[in-house]
């Protein structure tokens, strides 16, 4: 018994040690299919274990303004690697543009109600929902387009769920449950492909195109592979994976 | 014996080391806000909306759990039918159910189109409503407060209802004059226990009435919605609220003594 226990203490020891990945990155939750495939491949390339946590923009970037440990940091938005770096939490020299991000609007399979660019989303009893302007990337820049292009007051009262996460925004549109919503053009790839989903464009006048950005950050613990692992997603091998997602690469 | 003191002596150490993490993780949530934070976020118009959305919403749900609770923990308990254990295998499922999966059943069903329509003839709109708060909270907890009740009523003696309807009381009678007042404590229990559960259901709002910003924002989506604004205030405040609902919830649930 007494030999059993020790045992178990000692594999619960070893275990904790051994425990615990050599590189650890925050990216959006919009970006985790091609994340996924980037971070298995850069793990068997380089021998290392690569942990990813996925969360809205909003929610990560709150997570490295509270201290938690993070090597890389790849937001839905350039804006939050701007904002890091003025905290100084990220490399400036680190900084990368990655892909476009498209915002587009997505409607349910056949478009029910006819939507045809943004000025349709102001026409009375239409079903819209956007995410929070406050949480995740694609709700802040959503809000920014209509009101830039003076269409706020009316998709305002259409609005029918301002949605925290922008998952959900997708299961809504693919089960008919809001006429249209605002969210990025590789979100919508895999849907549709199924044939759940289509898109109509936003108009190029109204439309905000934006990048996705990587950088490393300041407290890391391993500041080399971070970088290897912060170049290799920007490389052009990384790109093929990208592309291969719906995500179209920065031509600069 | 030398055994069995290894024994003993791990099973108080591990419930000793949980109860002190557990300790120091609550604990952590009261020490880390500033009160006065705390006071100021408790009476911004975001958290007085998520409260009142939350009290209300919670005490209608518990009301209705508590409508069906009891019926089914007294069938559970008392009846033989067909497809019993059937029935109760899928009442209780939710119990084992995650949140979120519960919410996208929740919204499959009462977002089709047939479904939906049905619904909205009798004035009820599940999908992105107050309505839907209250259907999401209901089918949370409705599992755990038909389970307190099924054992509150399997311990009391069934020999007290039979001495009842021998002396002349219909089988309602019986339940409501009998039964119900030897569950009280039962009830008691089950129906803080539901509205803690109701309070704290956080997934199925999520998913079936959306979690809108000062529309379907319950507590549990504020301090979400908080996190994500980086608000970590707000968030910790509505934390603070919630474990204080538990607290209570748990507090009278140990005092009516009952047994899940």
């Amino acid at each position: 018994m007494k030999q059993l226990i020790l045992t178990t203490l000692i594999l619960l020891l070893m275990g904790s040690n051994t425990y615990g990945a050599d590189l650890l990155i925050f990216s959006g939750a919009g970006l985790i299919k091609p994340m996924e495939e980037l971070r298995i491949n850069f793990e068997q390339q380089h021998q290392v274990t690569v942990d990813a946590h996925y969360g809205s923009s909003g929610e990560i970037f709150s997570m490295v303004a509270a201290g938690q440990p993070c090597d890389v940091l790849i937001p839905g938005a350039e804006k939050y690697t701007q904002d890091a770096l003025k905290n100084g939490w990220v490399m400036k020299e680190t900084i990368r543009k990655l892909t476009l991000h498209v915002p587009v609007i997505a409607v349910p399979k056949g478009n029910p109600a006819g939507v045809t660019g943004l000025e349709s989303l102001t026409r009375p009893g239409i079903k819209v929902a956007i995410g929070d302007p406050n949480a995740p990337a694609i709700g802040r820049v959503a809000k920014k387009m209509l009101t830039r292009a003076n269409m706020w007051e009316g998709v305002a009262p259409n609005i029918q769920v301002m949605a925290p996460t922008v998952n959900q925004l997708l299961i809504y549109v693919a089960l008919k449950q809001v006429d249209a919503a605002i969210i990025w053009a590789d979100l919508t790839a895999w849907a549709k492909d199924k044939g759940k989903v289509e898109t109509v464009a936003i108009e190029n006048r109204f439309n905000m195109i934006k990048t996705i950005p990587t950088a490393v950050c300041v407290n890391g613990k391993n500041p080399d592979t971070a970088r290897a692992f912060n170049a290799y997603i920007a490389s052009p091998q990384g790109m093929t994976i990208w592309q291969k997602w719906g995500f179209e690469p920065c031509s600069d | 014996m030398q055994r069995l003191n290894y024994f003993r002596l791990t099973c108080i150490f591990l419930a000793q080391f949980v109860t002190v993490l557990l300790v120091l993780a609550i604990g952590s949530l009261l020490i880390v806000p500033e009160f006065k934070d705390v006071w100021q976020n408790l009476w911004s118009e975001e958290m007085q909306y998520s409260l009142k959305l939350s009290m209300v919403t919670g005490l209608i749900s518990t009301g209705i759990v508590m409508v069906f609770a009891l019926p089914i923990g007294y069938a559970l308990s008392r009846f033989e039918f067909f497809g019993k254990g059937f029935t109760k295998t899928i009442i209780d499922l939710p119990v084992a159910f995650p949140e979120l999966v519960l919410g996208l059943c929740l919204l499959l069903l009462f977002g089709n189109a047939f479904v939906k329509t049905l619904l909205e003839s009798i004035g009820l709109n599940f999908v992105f409503t107050k309505q839907g708060v209250v259907a999401a909270q209901v089918f949370t907890s409705l599992p755990y407060a038909s389970r307190i009740m099924k054992s509150t009523f399997d311990y009391i003696n069934p020999r007290l209802e039979f001495v009842s309807r021998s002396l002349g009381y219909s089988m309602l009678e019986t339940f409501i004059r009998v039964s119900l007042p030897l569950a009280k404590n039962g009830i008691l229990a089950s129906t803080v226990i539901s509205f803690a559960r109701c309070i704290g259901t956080f997934g199925t709002v999520l998913i079936l009435a959306g979690g809108s910003y000062m529309k379907t924002e319950v507590l549990p989506v504020t301090l979400y919605l908080n996190i994500s604004y980086g608000n970590m205030g707000m968030a910790l405040t509505s934390g603070i609220v919630l474990m204080a609902v538990s607290f209570i919830a748990i507090y009278i649930f140990e005092k009516a003594e009952v047994s899940l």
